[in-house]
């Protein structure tokens, strides 16, 4: 039996069964088949990225009604893009006011690269694996020519595997199916359930690097399930209401390791410098490396939410508490076998098994609680008035845990303990906002947020900032709206503390230093300004105009080290024009300049003093966007659309430092992420009947990127070994053929 | 600096005392015609067919209306026998997109007051002058679902939000351009008890919704990634990849440039694409390509690997 076929005889088999169930009529709402010519000139995954446009026939919609004889109960099944790997499928059916059933199956692609050399050849679910005589070969030849091991060797040595390795399309498929129940509708007390399961299947890059000196990048396996469910209930009554319920989530990594044999390796090494492998200075290491992927985790949520009117006021608020947890098996310290340890009484160490962690699971769990409480009253009808308070509290609940050394990328054993760190932090929200109607068209708000931070173990304990707002609202006529808003905030510090970054060591090493007079921007003092001004402008019935400006500027003064400013401005103006029916047509631009400025000081193992090795570094990056687009119907029987959007970003990466330190001299780049996406869509349908139209589509798209981070990627390049997937330039013209009915 | 928190409560207890005495001022109103009886949604019929034979199509056409709704139509238009009685008079029409919108949301507020609208009062969209008709239409709505004035939600959320529009289109994005998810599925457009309408209690509790993997807790943690994943992303588009603010190496040093590597100049003359040198040196740094920093610390939101402190795999 055809595909076709197929479906024609589920879409009578569900006409019936959904008849028979409403007691009343199915109809065909809308359908439309298109098949798709694709012609794409590189192999680039951005191009289906989230969707699937291979050439063929797909369902783009199908969309099912029906309603019961009495018109009461109505039944929705939509269809969009089958059987394609971006479908979905929702089903609604329900009766207004009672009750309502959704269920829904939503597919997601999510691409990554195509076409990307992979060196090691999958042997089961998370374990890669080179054949051991190549790996015997490789470690010969690397302990050959140990002076030799920089990029020419090295990549004349794989240059042939590389070129007779697999290839691989990196992407990931997301499958999410839900079903949501609501009772009671529109009633006093309604209930709701829902329960939502995802699969997530596929591959994406990792680092996989086996040392300082390498770069490997391997793709990781994916294999999650999530399952999530929600009962809640709901009372309403005259003066207020109340909504409570659970949520429980639970997510399940099928593939909880990823393992992958080292090229250059094929037995294990304890030399203590094979971090820096593979170099003149060692040719140690793993002979795998080993990552321990997400942990299994689960989440329990319980919420309350309030609201009431007490006399002139309205009251509302709401609690949560989550409670989250993962307690994964643990990973040894290390796969290699190389390292040999002894205990204080000179027995063998041995770091490979398990037993010699001090635990063996994780045992983590923290809460997350919120509260908050919004109240307000009008004054007449000039002022009004309105409180928030909001609190967040997180709390890592997990028992602080040593490790009393660890082996850097499975190859160097380091003499250091470390403690885990139950970070924790709260924050809270307090804001009064005074409003005025001025006259019936303009409204304004001054507001007033204090901001409070509160860490534990992190450099800055308490913060507090200052929030200024100003809002105006304003309709000038009927036609005409402005809307501005003017924002100040002031940031301050109880103190900064550079040496918190240590919390995680359990024992203080003099050895171990931090630069004092580096701040991490979201903690560090600050300023900001924002600024955001749009009005629209509906010239006539037919004509819109809109225009805006907006803009935020981030000032940390304070900090001498990190990220000192961060500026954006952006303008937009849109044209519409809709003189009737027949006709409408929008025109939009956009652009956005950001600005941003970080100066830092090269340090070798303790902070420099010297300001001759500062360097600053200013991020400038303009981004255009314009689009374009047309309804017109015309001679009757013919409608058409025409669109167009085109984005384009410009970077620019500008460094400086001063002469005489280290470095010494720095030099800027242009390609800060530029790239332009130009996408041309066109469609035009003859309307055959009242009910049927063909039509074709024709959409044409063009990718280009240059990123400094791509610049001259190769599989294998000086102490990288990187799969190469291919996710940039494309260009792309997809020709449609379009049957549609419509009722 | 908290004093200043008590400093300004008693500011506006006093500012809520003196107020309560205000209200007498209101601004020039035109004046409406009373509007003394109901007439019945035929009458309304009779000249509004196309209006009311369409609204049988929609929530508002069936019975469960009719139960919270008796008045029929003028249970949100109000009572229309001055309009009946004097048709032509634009003042007597019961046009509810002619009243505050204060106004419109309490004639949807009657029955729209839980679930999705639970915290409308004190909503940024209240707040600022908007209502519910300000995106949704009953009698001419664009939509499949939800009666929007717009074709879908997300076109319905950029009429306004033109920034986002544009970010939309940049290289990195969510799947909303695509149709995949859309701006409610973080956001409740209707007010929620978290700042930007999110609809989770916080941005990482919404990210966590999908990006489990995420969530943890970790045995080694990265504190910035717990407080917000707003730190390093930003969620509605970027020109970087994976939705980061600034790119890396370079976002990861506005806040790691203490000493040792990562406090190295990464400049242009750390780029891939370098010649080699005689020695066949490069001048290549792994922290500058493909992943950058990333190439070797793949677990930056956090590992649960005995020794990966540094959130390297």
């Amino acid at each position: 039996m055809s595909t076709m076929q197929r479906h024609r005889k589920l879409f009578a088999l569900f006409s019936v069964a959904a008849g028979a169930f409403l007691g009343g009529s199915l109809r065909l709402g809308a359908a439309e088949v298109q098949y798709l010519n694709t012609d794409v000139d590189t192999d680039s995954a951005k191009f289906e990225e989230y969707r699937d446009l291979d050439s063929g026939f797909r369902l783009a919609l199908l969309r099912l009604l029906g309603e019961s004889d009495d018109r009461e109960r109505v039944i929705d099944f939509r269809v969009i893009n089958a059987p394609r790997d971006d479908a979905r499928y929702t089903l609604s059916y329900g009766r207004a006011g009672s009750y309502g059933i959704t269920l829904d199956y939503n597919r997601i692609p999510h691409n990554f690269g195509n076409n990307g050399r992979l060196l090691w050849t999958r042997t089961a679910a998370g374990r890669y694996e080179i054949p051991d005589e190549i790996q015997r070969r490789l470690q010969t030849e690397v302990g050959f020519n140990r002076p030799n091991l920089f990029f020419p060797f090295l990549n004349e040595l794989l240059a042939p595997y590389i070129a007779n390795a697999d290839e691989i399309d990196l992407g990931i498929q997301r499958d999410r199916a839900s079903a949501a129940v609501d009772f009671g509708g529109m009633r006093r007390f309604s209930w709701g359930l829902e329960y939502t399961h995802e699969n997530r299947s596929g591959t994406r890059p990792f680092g996989g690097s086996f040392g300082l000196f390498n770069a490997t990048e391997i793709p990781e396996p994916i294999d999650h399930d999530t399952d999530q469910a929600e009962l809640s209930g709901e009372w309403k009554g005259a003066a207020g209401g109340l909504r409570f319920g659970y949520r429980h989530s639970r997510f399940q990594n099928n593939i909880d390791t990823v393992r992958w044999d080292n090229p250059f390796r094929v037995n294990d090494s304890g030399d203590p410098l094979g971090i820096l492998a593979p170099t003149p200075l060692s040719i140690g290491g793993s002979s795998t490396g080993i990552a321990d992927l997400a942990p299994d985790n689960e989440s329990n949520l319980l919420f309350l939410n309030g609201r009431a009117r007490l006399g002139a006021w309205w009251v509302n608020g709401g609690a949560t508490y989550n409670q989250m947890e993962q307690d994964d098996e643990l990973l040894p310290y290390t796969t290699n076998r190389g390292i040999r340890l002894l205990n204080d009484d000179g027995t063998p160490f041995d770091p490979t098994i398990p037993d010699t962690l001090p635990i063996r699971t994780a045992q983590r769990e923290s809460t997350r609680m919120s509260l908050s409480a919004q109240a307000g009253r009008r004054f007449g009808k000039l002022w009004d008035l309105t409180f928030r308070y909001r609190l967040y509290d997180f709390d890592d609940e997990s028992p602080r845990t040593e490790f009393p050394f660890y082996i850097s990328f499975q190859a160097s054993f380091v003499n250091r303990a470390r403690i885990t760190v139950p970070y924790a932090y709260r924050t809270q929200d307090a804001t009064a906002e005074l409003g005025r109607n001025l006259g019936l068209a303009t409204h304004v708000a001054l507001s007033y947020t204090l901001r409070m931070v509160d860490r534990e173990f992190r450099e800055v304990d308490s913060s507090d900032e200052n929030v200024f707002r100003l809002a105006l609202d304003n309709r000038p006529t009927d036609r005409w709206n402005i809307q501005a808003q003017y924002e100040h905030g002031d940031r301050s510090i109880d103190g900064y503390n550079p040496l918190a970054q240590l919390h995680n060591l359990s024992i203080p090493d003099p050895l171990i230093t931090t630069h004092p007079d580096m701040r991490k921007f979201d903690q560090a003092e600050r300023t900001y300004d924002s600024l955001r001004v749009q009005t629209q402008w509906a010239a006539t019935d037919a004509v819109g105009l809109s225009f805006g400006v907006s803009g935020r500027d981030e000032s940390y003064d304070e900090s001498i080290f990190g990220l000192i400013s961060d500026e954006l401005l952006e303008y937009n103006a849109e044209v519409n024009y809709s003189p009737g029916e027949n006709l409408s047509f929008f025109l939009f631009g956009h652009r956005a300049d950001r600005q941003s400025f970080q100066r830092n000081r090269e340090s070798g193992g303790s902070p420099s003093e010297d300001p001759a090795d500062d360097w600053t570094l200013d991020l400038d990056e303009v981004t255009d966007t314009w689009g374009l687009g047309i309804n017109k119907k015309f001679a009757k029987r013919w409608t058409s659309e025409v669109s167009a959007q085109w984005s384009r970003s410009d970077g620019f990466a500008d460094f400086f430092s001063p002469p005489g330190g280290e470095p010494d001299l720095a030099e800027d780049f242009d390609d800060y992420d530029d790239i332009d996406l130009l996408a041309l869509f066109g469609r035009v349908d003859y309307q055959i009947t009242s009910h049927a139209s063909a039509g074709l589509s024709y959409r044409w798209e063009e990718y280009d990127i240059e990123s400094f981070l791509l610049r001259g990627l190769r599989n294998y390049m000086p102490g990288a070994i990187l799969l190469n997937a291919d996710n940039g330039d494309y260009t792309a013209q997809i020709l449609g053929v379009n049957v549609t009915v419509n009722f | 600096m908290r004093s200043h928190l008590l400093l300004v409560l008693l500011c506006t207890a006093a500012l809520v005392a003196f107020l309560g005495g205000q209200g007498g001022a209101a601004p020039q109103e035109p004046q409406a015609e009373p509007a003394p009886a109901f007439v019945g949604g035929e009458v309304c019929a009779t000249c509004h067919a196309d209006a009311a034979d369409h609204l049988k199509g929609t929530p508002h056409g069936k019975q469960a209306f009719a139960s919270l709704g008796p008045q029929g139509c003028e249970t949100c238009h109000g009572p229309g026998s001055a309009h009946v009685q004097d048709p032509e008079n634009p003042a007597l029409h019961p046009r509810i997109d002619k009243l505050p919108a204060t106004v419109q949301s309490e004639v949807c507020q009657k029955c729209h007051s839980g679930k999705s609208q639970f915290f409308w009062h004190g909503s940024v969209h209240e707040s600022r002058n908007l209502s519910c008709i300000s995106c949704h239409s009953i009698h001419s709505f664009k939509s499949d679902t939800g009666q929007l004035k717009a074709a879908n939600t997300a076109e319905a959320c950029v009429s306004c939000h033109k920034d986002i529009r544009a970010q939309l289109w940049k290289s990195s994005h969510h799947p909303i351009r695509e149709g995949k998810m859309t701006c409610t599925d973080c956001h409740n457009p209707h007010g929620s008890a978290t700042p930007k309408m999110i609809r989770a209690a916080s941005v990482n509790e919404q990210c966590y919704t999908c990006h489990q993997e995420k969530q943890g807790p970790f045995l080694w943690e990265h504190p910035p990634v717990q407080e917000s994943c707003l730190n390093c992303h930003t969620p509605h588009g970027s020109n970087h990849i994976k939705l980061q603010k600034a790119s890396v190496p370079y976002l990861c040093q506005q806040c790691h440039a203490n000493l040792q590597h990562p406090s190295e100049l990464l400049d242009a003359s750390r780029l891939g694409d370098r010649p080699q040198g005689p020695d066949g040196e490069s001048g290549a740094a792994n922290r500058l390509f493909n992943r950058a920093c990333s190439n070797c610390h793949a677990m930056v939101h956090g590992s649960n690997h005995p020794s990966s402190p540094y959130l390297a795999y």
